[in-house]
């Protein structure tokens, strides 16, 4: 049985443990509340963007089309976006995202085509780098997180954007964390080249537009953008997600420290009382020999 | 009271204005061109200049864009920028330290919304 002194130093240790991880909660907490909003106030900008491309996209002409919007025609290179966080402590986060985007590659080398990575966020990186180091293209650390930059997507957009004009590879996905709500992160995968237009449902693509250069041109000019803005909308909805599962990774810590130093209390009361009942039987026992 | 057309003005990162307002002046690629109530149906692309935003006959804000997009029906405008600032409430010491440590783009626009300042 362990004595008293140990139990005492484990439940010590424990309880600093439980003030530690009630705190990350806290500060999870807080600034989820901050990446929400920013995550919600980057919503109307994607969305208007979203709907004017669309407009744009079904009056290209298929043939002319540039080709980030059609595609090179092939499909034999692909490049995976993977957006994991910088820190860890964050439950299932990184690990999830390590594990579809395993599975992504490995459907997508049984398919017979080459993969290529491009990393965000230093976890997934760190994770992937022994198996497919050789693959990674580029990995990008410290650029979401607590504040996410629409210069940085910017920048991640343009480094995609060579990559794919230099004929490096023809399709490109990205692999991030949404966020759903507090407690629940869903994985998505968004294809980035050839973009991914929904059709516009509302009657306003029937409206007739003036263009203004005319639509390839203006076409042009606008596909870019909408693949940074992409970027940057999946950094922000993935930095809400990452501080939500710390929120809720934390939490479960808190609980499960708090449980611990209950067993271990009771079991230190026990030891104690056995302690003082077998000194009391020897006190006994030597009163009565004599 | 006169006629209006409601203008939005997003950014990623938010909403900078909504409002509804008599015309908008905004620098259209292909030159300046203002936006009254009714206008016919546009989409176009737009340049680093001056959005002017006129009510009661006056200029009431004035918003520097790095560009972007205009997309235009007859009751309202909404203006896509990557960058803007509101010249109205800008101040060139902090934007001049901001400047500072922004990458280059970022750097090129804050230095022309201080010169225009």
């Amino acid at each position: 049985m362990a004595n008293l002194k140990d139990l005492k130093t484990r439940i010590n240790s424990v309880k600093s443990t439980q003030k530690i991880t009630a705190a990350m909660k806290m500060v999870a907490a807080a600034k989820l509340r901050r990446a929400q909003e920013a995550a919600e106030s980057g919503r109307p900008y994607a969305n208007r963007m979203r709907r004017v491309t669309a407009n744009l996209a079904a009056k290209a002409d298929v043939n002319s089309a540039p080709a980030l919007l059609v595609g090179n025609g092939k499909s034999a290179t692909h490049l995976l976006v993977v957006i994991s966080a910088d820190r860890g402590l964050c439950g299932g986060f990184n690990g999830s995202i390590t594990r579809q985007t395993r599975t992504e590659v490995t459907r997508l080398q049984d398919e017979g085509k080459t993969v290529k990575l491009l990393m965000v966020g230093r976890k997934s990186a760190d994770a992937l780098r022994r198996e497919y180091g050789k693959q990674f293209i580029d990995s990008f650390e410290g650029i979401q997180g607590t504040s996410v930059s629409f210069s940085d997507a910017a920048s991640l957009g343009d480094t995609i954007l060579t990559g794919f004009e230099a004929g490096d590879y023809d399709v490109c996905t990205m692999i991030y964390n949404k966020f759903v709500n507090a407690i629940t992160q869903e994985i998505t995968l968004t294809q980035l080249i050839p973009a991914e237009i929904n059709a516009v449902d509302d009657s306003d693509a029937n409206v007739n537009y003036e263009y203004e250069p005319e639509e390839d041109e203006l076409l042009d000019t606008l596909l870019p953008r909408i693949l940074s803005t992409q970027i940057y909308s999946a950094l922000l909805e993935s930095s809400a997600a990452e501080l939500a599962a710390r929120m809720t990774a934390m939490d479960n810590a808190t609980r499960n420290a708090g449980d611990l130093i209950d067993r271990l209390t009771l079991v230190y009361n026990r030891t104690r009382q056995a302690a003082i009942t077998s000194e009391l039987i020897e006190i006994i026992s030597g009163a009565e020999a004599v | 009271m006169a006629e209006t057309i409601q203008l939005e003005l997003v950014t990623p990162a938010r909403i900078m204005a909504q409002k509804a307002v008599q015309m908008v002046v905004v620098p259209g690629v292909e030159g300046l061109f203002g936006v009254l109530p009714r206008h016919a149906p546009l989409l176009a692309g737009l340049e680093r200049g001056i959005v002017e935003v006129h009510e009661d006959g006056k200029i009431t804000d004035r918003i520097m864009i790095d560009g972007g997009l205009a997309d235009v029906s007859g009751e309202s405008i909404t203006i896509m920028a990557e960058r803007a600032i509101d010249l109205g409430t800008a101040d060139s010491a902090a934007l001049k330290e901001t400047a500072v440590a922004a990458n280059e783009a970022e750097a090129d626009f804050l230095n022309a919304v201080v010169a225009e300042l």
